[in-house]
């Protein structure tokens, strides 16, 4: 989920929006990040991310977005986040950053933050720098490192994310946005329950509807219940 | 009476309709490979005469294969009210002016956020070549999971007052709640987009959408369909 203030689109995303919207939807515990990256055009990211966590305690839960580009200081962002802040894993978005999922400025980031058990969640879509087959390079140079393809492929690039998590044992498969309730249930049945975790991308998009689609899947109610939360609060315990 | 404004016509298709609680649809032709949509669109014709009383009829041309303007004479014979352009399936920009003579003030429908070819705001210029027109994009004119094609969406709802957008594959729910509040209920149509979307997941878009008060709800649900079709009551 994300919380940032973002005047230049109109958007106002609230840490009370996005526990608002999990009460909405029976959600216990929401990942939350910015929608920007830090240490630009937001300085504040990670204070503003560990202040809307601070204020739900037991609710909500830091991913940390940072620009690779920014060398020693994204990389003292990061460790910050991850030992004083409490955050729980990277989020990179190659869309606002256009660093690629492989270059070596995002390699080590993520790097750092496997060292702590901590994952990275890349947005993987349709557009360049984000698709499954770009960021399977950062997860073959990172075999140690958990990576998350966010939004598990967009519209067009499903299938790809599913072929990339077969072949790669690292990666995980997250559903948000993404709208075949047809195609998590491939993914748990071609890569085990385990591979599979929810995510709503809200508050603007409906975490309710996103918890539907997972259940208009057909899963059964153990590999549900994994891919609600299960496979998710496992990724967060690990991290160290 | 919920109206489906677009679904493709592929086995399973009423059944998929009876298990989301759809009562109507507008259906057209899956892509046509190796042969002309005259094919296509003498099946729509079949099934729409098997259920009058459900499925609408849409016409589907490649505008740029021989004989198109003909076919298009030829489907409206059939009793197909509308026409669909797909300008990413079909290879053409929707732009190419040879797409504009096949515009005759029938509704189209414009498989639209492809990127190249029918952008929002290339939809959005084909609309306003053809004011008379209504003009429906679908996916919300923008297909895109970082969200970046909703600003051209909203400038050409903006700037052309005859285009109007489908729900289908719309994540966002901001989005569809801020076209409503902008521009009124009347530009936005549901639509399931069987068999790619799943009908069931397409139809809770609109119906658990917070900010849609009921009058509004009931025209992106069907309003809208009925009296850009000019359709009989029920």
């Amino acid at each position: 989920m994300h919380v940032d203030e973002l005047p230049a689109l109109g958007w106002s995303l609230e840490a009370a929006d996005c526990v608002r919207r999990m009460d909405d939807a029976g959600i216990d515990k929401g990942i939350v990040m910015t929608i920007v990256d830090a240490p630009e055009v937001n300085p504040r990211a990670l204070e503003l991310i560990a202040e809307a966590c601070a204020a739900y305690p037991g609710r909500l839960e830091a991913f940390a977005r940072i620009h690779p580009w920014y060398g020693d200081e994204a990389v003292a962002l990061l460790e910050r986040a991850l030992t004083e802040l409490g955050f729980k894993g990277l989020k990179l978005h190659p869309v606002t950053t256009i660093a690629h999922p492989a270059g070596a400025d995002t390699v080590r980031l993520i790097r750092i933050a496997a060292a702590h058990g901590a994952p990275t969640l890349f947005h993987c879509g349709d557009e360049p720098l984000t698709t499954p087959l770009a960021i399977e390079r950062a997860a073959e140079a990172c075999p140690e490192a958990t990576i998350i393809l966010g939004h598990m492929g967009g519209y067009f690039h499903v299938d790809e994310a599913i072929d990339v998590a077969e072949r790669r044992p690292n990666v995980i498969l997250e559903t948000s946005a993404m709208p075949y309730p047809a195609k998590i249930r491939e993914a748990v049945e071609r890569l085990g329950p385990e591979r599979v975790i929810y995510g709503s991308d809200g508050p603007a998009c409906s975490p309710r509807i996103e918890v539907e689609k997972v259940r208009l899947a057909g899963l059964e109610a153990s590999a549900e219940r994994l891919v609600l939360g299960e496979n998710a609060a496992g990724l967060l315990e690990r991290v160290r | 009476v919920i109206i489906d404004s677009l679904a493709f016509l592929e086995e399973g298709l009423l059944d998929a309709l009876d298990a989301a609680g759809i009562e109507r649809a507008i259906v057209c032709p899956t892509r046509a490979r190796g042969v002309g949509y005259d094919i296509g669109n003498d099946r729509v014709a079949a099934a729409v005469a098997m259920h009058p009383g459900r499925l609408i009829g849409f016409a589907r041309l490649d505008p740029l294969a021989p004989g198109a303007a003909a076919e298009l004479d030829r489907a409206r014979g059939l009793g197909l009210k509308g026409l669909l352009l797909h300008p990413w399936e079909d290879g053409f920009r929707i732009t190419d002016p040879a797409v504009d003579p096949l515009v005759d003030g029938a509704p189209v429908i414009v498989a639209a956020g492809f990127p190249w070819v029918s952008e929002g705001l290339q939809v959005g210029e084909f609309a306003r070549r053809h004011p008379e027109t209504t003009v429906i994009a679908t996916n919300g004119a923008q297909v895109n999971i970082s969200g970046l094609g909703q600003q051209d969406a909203e400038l050409a709802l903006e700037t052309f007052p005859n285009l109007c957008i489908q729900t289908t594959g719309v994540y966002r729910e901001d989005f569809l709640e801020r076209v409503v509040a902008r521009f009124g209920a009347g530009r936005l149509l549901f639509a399931s987009g069987f068999p790619r979307f799943d009908p069931r997941l397409e139809l809770l878009r609109v119906t658990w959408a917070p900010a849609l008060d009921p009058p509004a709800r009931a025209a992106v649900l069907g309003g809208n369909a009925h009296r850009i079709l000019g359709l009989d009551a029920g």
